[in-house]
């Protein structure tokens, strides 16, 4: 596999699409293109904020984050109380 | 005249070189980073998340609802995710990625499993087929103040998406938002898996690409 495939492959792998034989055969292509290849696959991964980024955002209660932030600081005492 | 994006604050032009722009929404002056934010909840400070939240939490929904496509699941999910935020903030590392794509991955591994425990999504194809290029209109609703600030970043990511054949389209969208396979891809839209493959590959590159190129409209 030379970069450019690897590179076909890295932008399915960042979104889970790689069939099981084609996952062996980028991971062995991973390790051999070291840094350069984890460079890109962080890269592929602003597809993901891309993606989420196209859609429309959606309206939540202000009940939800009331709820949401409640358990945060429940969690943030009791992790206290417990150090 | 439609008011242009500005590059978010923690995106440094001459650092960026070949690579692809951060695709984050502008970010008012004085206003913490997503990175900043991130060392917060790093620090177990609740107000940082809370900003977090503000800032993101339409669209993660959004990500969400495209994926498990009911109200009170989705904000069962938006719960957990940023509880699950909160909890696991220590692991993220600004070296492997920006923090809204790590909520991002987050978000959606979530929600993806909670769509395979209904196995609702055998149903997915037919459902794609029914939906409209736009969001459904139970989406749509008053701009907020968030929205505004992610319009303009929208359109222009949609404008590339859009410039996406629609087999090829709909092969990512089955992909990144229903997370099937190719081979269930292929067996969803009666398409040789070949074919798919394909599909799935350009289009990947030309939203890449496309991404690219937004930097110079940025």
């Amino acid at each position: 596999m030379n970069f450019d495939e690897f590179q076909n492959r890295a932008r399915l792998y960042v979104i889970g699409a790689l069939e099981n034989g084609e996952s062996q055969e980028f991971a062995r292509a991973r390790a051999r293109f070291g840094q350069k290849a984890e460079d890109f696959i962080i890269e592929c991964y602003q597809l993901h904020e891309a993606f989420a980024l196209s859609l429309r955002p959606a309206k939540s209660s202000e009940a939800l984050k009331e709820r949401l932030m409640k358990m945060v600081r429940e969690r943030k005492k009791s992790d206290g109380n417990t150090e | 005249m439609p008011r242009r994006p500005k590059l978010p604050a923690d995106l440094d032009p001459e650092e960026s070189g070949p690579r692809l722009p951060a695709v984050s929404p502008p970010l008012e002056p004085g206003e913490p980073t997503d990175l900043e934010l991130m060392q917060g909840i790093q620090q177990e400070d609740p107000e940082a998340l809370s900003q977090l939240y503000d800032r993101y939490n339409g669209i993660i929904k959004a990500l969400i609802l495209r994926v498990v496509h009911n109200e009170a699941e989705a904000d069962d999910l938006l719960q957990e995710i940023f509880m699950e935020l909160w909890n696991q903030a220590k692991n993220f590392s600004a070296q492997k990625g920006k923090p809204l794509g790590w909520m991002v991955t987050l978000a959606r591994r979530r929600a993806i499993d909670g769509l395979r425990k209904k196995q609702a999504y055998m149903r997915a194809g037919e459902r794609l087929q029914n939906e409209t290029e736009q969001q459904p209109d139970a989406w749509v609703h008053n701009a907020t103040e968030e929205e505004i600030n992610f319009t303009d970043t929208r359109m222009l990511i949609r404008k590339v998406i859009n410039g996406l054949p629609l087999a090829q389209q709909q092969a990512i969208d089955l992909a990144f938002f229903h997370g099937m396979s190719q081979r269930e891809i292929a067996a969803n839209t009666n398409t040789p898996l070949g074919t798919v493959k394909t599909r799935l590959e350009l289009g990947l590159k030309k939203i890449y690409d496309g991404l690219k190129e937004l930097k110079d409209e940025l």
